[in-house]
């Protein structure tokens, strides 16, 4: 909503300063969005009348015009616009002027004609959105005055986000309203009276209003002998200040008065409606309607219509059909002002896609009682500026008139809820100023009737919001207050999560959070399956790439690779920690999400640094991270091989733990990174979190260490290739016996040194007893015993 | 005799004081304490002297034996130490030379900026709680007291998954799962994603907020904004300035829009403006009757915020999509 501050002071006397107002606005729950002085930027723009068009001699689309400012000689202008013809007032930018942003005017020259000046559209001054043509201004206007204070230029417009629960502050009179009850002024509205000269409106028309459920009250009044008229300056200026487009005088004034009150209308042509009368009904399942906007709309049956006797000629509250449309030779009228249940007009509204300020209005409950009012007025100035006579009497459908709903309020209750000290007369007076009738009061409460125009009050906290925000949220006090400690523990895994991402950080890893987005396409390309049955798919996506929910990490790891491999980077050594989704396997509606952790490693191992060999990424670096995160949890797992189309054959492998699956990590495939636009190794791995985090064992034991010497043995190993490191290492474990403290694989090697088919492992054994110092002994019959096993079960050989 | 050896004295101790090289300070030895140096040769001529000026004579002689002796050592130390220094500098590594550093990882600047959050309110004793992403209406909407033919819904621009399921549009579907859960008092924060139709510079698909609720007996609007002032003062300064001004949501009544100012530079001229940090209010009666709570006995206030906001602020970011588009010169930088 766009309020200029002129109009506003129409209606009460507000003597603050510009911004001091936008403040005000504000903390009465008005939020200003932005002001603006359409007239600050503009000068030298004058009032210049049309003398004379002649074509361009060299340009079929520009005409040359003299145009006079009131000095001894016109000034010749070059324009594009077609709408003018001699003898029209319009606003002139002469040499030297400057317009909104900047832009100055001089003398130049258009295909070879001189031009002396601009004459200018509406838009041009800031005035609105037109731009179809020069702004034709009315006839009585000074030649060569300055154009500002005509065309109240120098008003102040402030932008004003209307919260959905206040229908009334979509007009000026609501708005003015708010500003009088807390300045305790008096508010003034224009005298709405209507000169009725012609016969009662009820021998025009008649209103059957069949669904009175959707339409509380329908409101109607006839004019006649309707004449030609031009929308008088005042009107235009604050319908361009209020961002609304002009049409034709009687829907200038429709619109103007839904500006002034909040109430939209509507005017009907009468001698297009069948009949020359209203029936208010559901639409009928099929019906169809061409709005104004040249659409043919098909309804359904929950819809309201306004329609003649025959076929719907608006859908109500929304937008009015094209066949009843007023236009130059209409000469009687119906004006409508109606009052449609919000929650059909939203429904409505949004079934059909279309979103007017008729069905903003409507949908945030317009005032029931304004309507007579606005029909009134608008009556009153369409016999003004279109010399319409008006008949006498309203049509008035408002078979159950609204009864004010009562609430009731405890005054301690307010500071209570507020953590105030507010007087029980400082509350009632904050009501009464606000229109809230109070009905009944004692000295612990009070009853109040609502006003007609506040739908959003409905119970005792309402009224508390209304005395907390009269009283000024910035007279609230601030206090701290005693937080009881609960017991319960609502998100444990959170707790674990935060810190797992920290140790992941600790390890050199990067985090980044991605987009949860992906599509089928994108996942078949990770070679992550085909089907769109086990996604989640958005009914509403912003692209096909972004139509379904991830069901894994990978995409958006693989993703991340590829964008910093674009961009030049050297090194990605990364991690996310994020949701993945899947529709529920126990087929309730909800899909289940769970936590996932997802690393990617790609390029080089470490920063380049002078002082150690370059070296890239390997599997085993991958490995490594899982491990560590085992490693940290205190896990672990079953390591196995793991077959899917992301990974390169025989380069993946997953980890189990309890038998479920917990993690995988593996060598991309060349085919998918081809798809992603990768060229160099890529490695994921992806850990499913919440399967590991409540596996993590809560309380680490202590084991005594032995206070004697360990005693270190190496044994170099030749195996077949075929034979897993892993299978050596639990057959070491397994035959060591108890002196064993650990073992580790510290040199493995193929190649010209070993025979083919074979090769090297280097195990490093340590013993150590928590009992005495071990002797030779001691230590040569364990690794005796190690190496039968390992050439009995593996057959290894010493080298 | 004296005389010569006072000579003898002054013209070596000159000789040893100026000695360049440890080679040339046992030159200097062996000629006047070697066997056939000067000072032996006047020691040996001691005995020729007159019987009575023996013993003087031996003394100092002797005395000059040691001192030189003396003068000497200390000499070559001193060129020890020279020459040692010398070498060491010849050989100095260049410490302009980068170090091997570990390689370093860096926490998401949401993550930052959403930990420091939990723990100023961990510390008021707040416990963190979550709620899943993909939502039912009910829990988005209807229990938060905004039904389906409710405007408030527009401004919600809303993911639909299937009728009835969408991905929640904001953190405050957690309040209600956490208040079915359990009972008074409840004090929690809940950090998570959220989602609305909207995509440009200043606005992404996904972005992340936090909800906060506390619910007991006694629970006032001045409580929440003492809160608030104490989290912001915690978070951006002690001389934060914060507006709150009256708003509308259905799931609070009163309802306030927090903004701070906050002053960055641009062009090298401070620039003052008000930043939106999130809404709050009193949790509407309401919402404790679809929880099922007594909203007589209990009152609460409940509050959300968004973390790329105040990031973008804090750290001048012009964009929202760096946060999720992964290029590591953004995440590294933080």
């Amino acid at each position: 909503m766009q309020v200029s501050l002129k109009w506003l002071k129409e209606f009460v006397d507000i003597e603050l300063g510009v911004d001091e107002l936008a403040h005000q606005l504000t903390m009465l729950g008005l939020e200003i969005e932005k002001v603006t002085r359409p007239g600050a930027e503009i000068k030298n723009v004058v009032i210049g009348k049309i003398l004379e068009i002649k074509p361009h001699p060299d340009a079929d689309k520009l005409v040359v015009c003299q145009t006079d400012i009131g000095e001894s000689n016109p000034l010749q202008i070059v324009c594009g616009a077609k709408n003018m013809k001699a003898g029209d007032i319009v606003p002139t930018a002469v040499i030297g002027a400057t317009l909104p942003g900047g832009f100055e005017i001089a003398r130049r020259k258009m295909r070879g004609i001189e031009s002396q000046g601009m004459m200018c559209s509406a838009r041009e001054l800031g005035l609105g959105k037109d731009h179809d043509g020069l702004l034709i201004l009315p006839a009585d206007l000074p030649i060569g005055a300055d154009a500002i204070p005509l065309l109240a230029l120098d008003d102040v417009i402030y932008e004003i986000e209307v919260t959905p629960n206040r229908g009334d502050w979509a007009g000026m009179i609501g708005v003015a309203r708010e500003l009088a009850a807390y300045f305790k002024l008096p508010l003034r509205l224009p005298d709405a009276t209507c000169l009725e000269t012609g016969e009662s409106a009820e021998s025009f028309s008649t209103v059957t209003n069949d669904a009175p459920d959707l339409c509380a009250r329908y409101v109607a009044r006839i004019v006649t002998d309707v004449a030609q008229a031009a929308t008088p300056l005042w009107m235009a200026q604050r319908l361009a200040h209020a961002g609304q487009r002009m049409v034709n005088p009687t829907v200038d004034i429709t619109n103007y008065v839904m500006l002034e009150t909040g109430q939209p209308l509507h005017a009907f042509d009468l001698d297009r409606l069948q009949e020359n009368r209203i029936v208010v009904r559901r639409a009928k399942a099929g019906e169809t309607i061409r709005t104004i906007d040249s659409e043919i709309r098909t309804l359904r049956d929950d819809m309201l219509v306004i329609a003649d006797a025959k076929c719907p000629v608006a859908i109500a509250g929304v937008m009015g059909g094209i066949d009843s449309e007023v236009g130059e030779n209409t000469r009687r009228i119906l004006f409508e002002s109606a009052w449609f249940a919000p929650s059909s007009i939203r429904k409505t509204a949004r079934a059909l896609g279309m979103n007017t300020e008729a069905s903003q209005r409507f949908q945030r409950g317009a005032d029931v009682e304004m309507a007579a009012w606005a029909c009134d007025r608008v009556a009153q100035l369409a016999s003004q500026i279109c010399s319409a006579k008006v008949a006498s009497g309203r049509i008035d459908s408002y078979p159950a008139p609204t009864e004010p709903i009562e609430i009731s309020l405890r005054w301690t209750r307010t500071n209570a809820l507020l953590g105030t000290v507010i007087a029980p007369d400082t509350q009632k007076a904050i009501l009464e100023r606000l229109s809230f009738k109070v009905t009944n009061s004692s000295d612990a409460a009070c009853t109040i009737r609502v006003p007609s125009w506040r739908h959003d009050a409905t119970r005792e906290a309402d009224l508390i919001e209304e005395v907390a925000r009269m009283y000024g949220y910035d007279n609230i006090p601030a206090t701290v207050p005693r937080v009881r400690k609960s017991e319960m523990v609502y998100a444990p895994e959170e707790n674990k999560t935060r810190k797992l991402r920290r140790y992941l950080v600790s390890l050199g890893l990067t985090e980044m959070m991605n987009l949860t987005f992906s599509s089928p396409e994108e996942i078949s390309k990770a070679g992550l399956g085909t089907s769109s049955d086990n996604l989640v798919m958005l009914q509403n996506p912003l692209a096909e790439t972004s139509s379904a929910m991830r069901p894994s990490l990978i995409p958006s790891l693989l993703n991340a690779a590829s964008l910093n491999i674009r961009r030049g980077a050297r090194r990605l050594h990364a991690f996310e920690i994020g949701h993945v989704y899947r529709p529920s396997s126990t087929g309730e509606d909800q899909p289940s999400e769970s936590a996932r952790i997802g690393i990617v490693l790609t390029g080089l191992r470490e920063d380049e640094h002078w002082g150690r060999e370059k070296s890239i990424v390997d599997i085993y670096d991958c490995k490594g991270v899982l491990e560590n995160i085992f490693n940290q949890l205190r896990l672990t797992p079953i390591w196995s091989s793991f077959n899917t189309d992301t990974f390169t054959v025989g380069h993946a492998a997953k980890a189990e733990i309890d038998g479920v699956s917990a993690a995988w990590y593996g060598q991309v495939a060349t085919d998918v990174l081809e798809k992603f636009g990768i060229e160099q190794d890529v490695f994921l791995a992806e850990v499913v979190l919440d399967k590991v985090l409540c596996k993590q064992s809560e309380n680490v034991v202590f084991r005594p260490f032995s206070s004697f010497p360990p005693s270190m043995r190496d044994m170099a190993l030749l195996v077949d290739t075929s034979v897993a490191a892993e299978t050596l290492l639990d057959n070491v474990r397994k035959s060591a016996g108890k002196l064993l403290q650990d073992v580790r694989i510290f040199d493995v090697y193929a190649g010209k040194q070993v025979p083919v088919g074979k090769k090297s492992i280097a195990l490093s054994l340590i013993f150590q007893s928590q009992e005495r110092t071990l002797t030779d002994k001691d230590t040569q019959k364990a690794w005796d015993q190690i190496l039968k096993s390992l050439q009995e079960k593996c057959g290894a050989t010493l080298r | 005799m004296i005389d010569t050896i006072n000579e003898l004295r002054s013209s070596a101790l000159a000789e040893i004081e100026t000695v360049a090289s440890i080679r040339d300070a046992e030159e200097l030895r062996i000629k006047y304490l070697g066997r056939k140096g000067a000072l032996t040769g006047i020691l040996r001529g001691v005995s020729e002297a007159p019987p009575d000026a023996r013993p003087e004579l031996g003394r100092v002689a002797n005395e000059l034996k040691q001192t030189l002796s003396a003068a000497l050592d200390e000499r070559v130390a001193g060129l020890k130490a020279i020459e040692e220094q010398a070498k060491s500098a010849a050989d100095a590594p260049d410490l302009t030379l980068p170090g091997r550093r570990a390689s370093q990882g860096h926490l998401h600047l949401v993550s930052q900026v959403t930990d420091e959050i939990i723990e100023i309110f961990a510390e008021l004793g707040f416990q963190v709680a979550t709620g899943p992403e993909i939502e039912t209406e009910y829990y988005n909407f209807d229990s938060l007291n905004t039904p389906d033919d409710h405007p408030a819904r527009d401004s919600h621009d809303t993911f639909f998954v299937k009728p009835g399921i969408v991905l929640r549009t904001h953190t405050s579907p957690v309040q209600m799962r956490v208040m079915e859960r359990a009972k008074p008092p409840i004090a929690v924060i809940a950090p998570g994603r959220v989602y609305r139709v909207d995509a440009d510079s200043t606005h992404s698909p996904m972005f992340y907020q936090v909800e906060g609720l506390l619910v007991d007996e006694g629970v006032s609007f001045s409580d929440l904004k003492g809160t608030l002032m104490h989290f912001l003062k915690r978070l951006l300064g002690n001389d934060v300035k914060v507006r709150f001004n009256p708003h509308f949501f259905p799931f609070t009544e009163p309802s306030a829009e927090i903004h701070v100012e906050w002053t960055s530079m641009r062009g090298g001229q401070p620039h003052t403006r008000l930043l939106e940090i999130g809404g709050c209010g009193m949790v509407h009666p309401r919402v404790f009757e679809y929880a099922g709570y007594d909203y007589e006995k209990y009152t609460g206030f409940a509050f959300g915020m968004g973390v790329e906001r105040i990031a973008m602020a804090r750290h001048q970011i012009n964009s929202i999509h760096h946060f999720y588009e992964s290029d590591i010169r953004f995440l590294e930088q933080f």
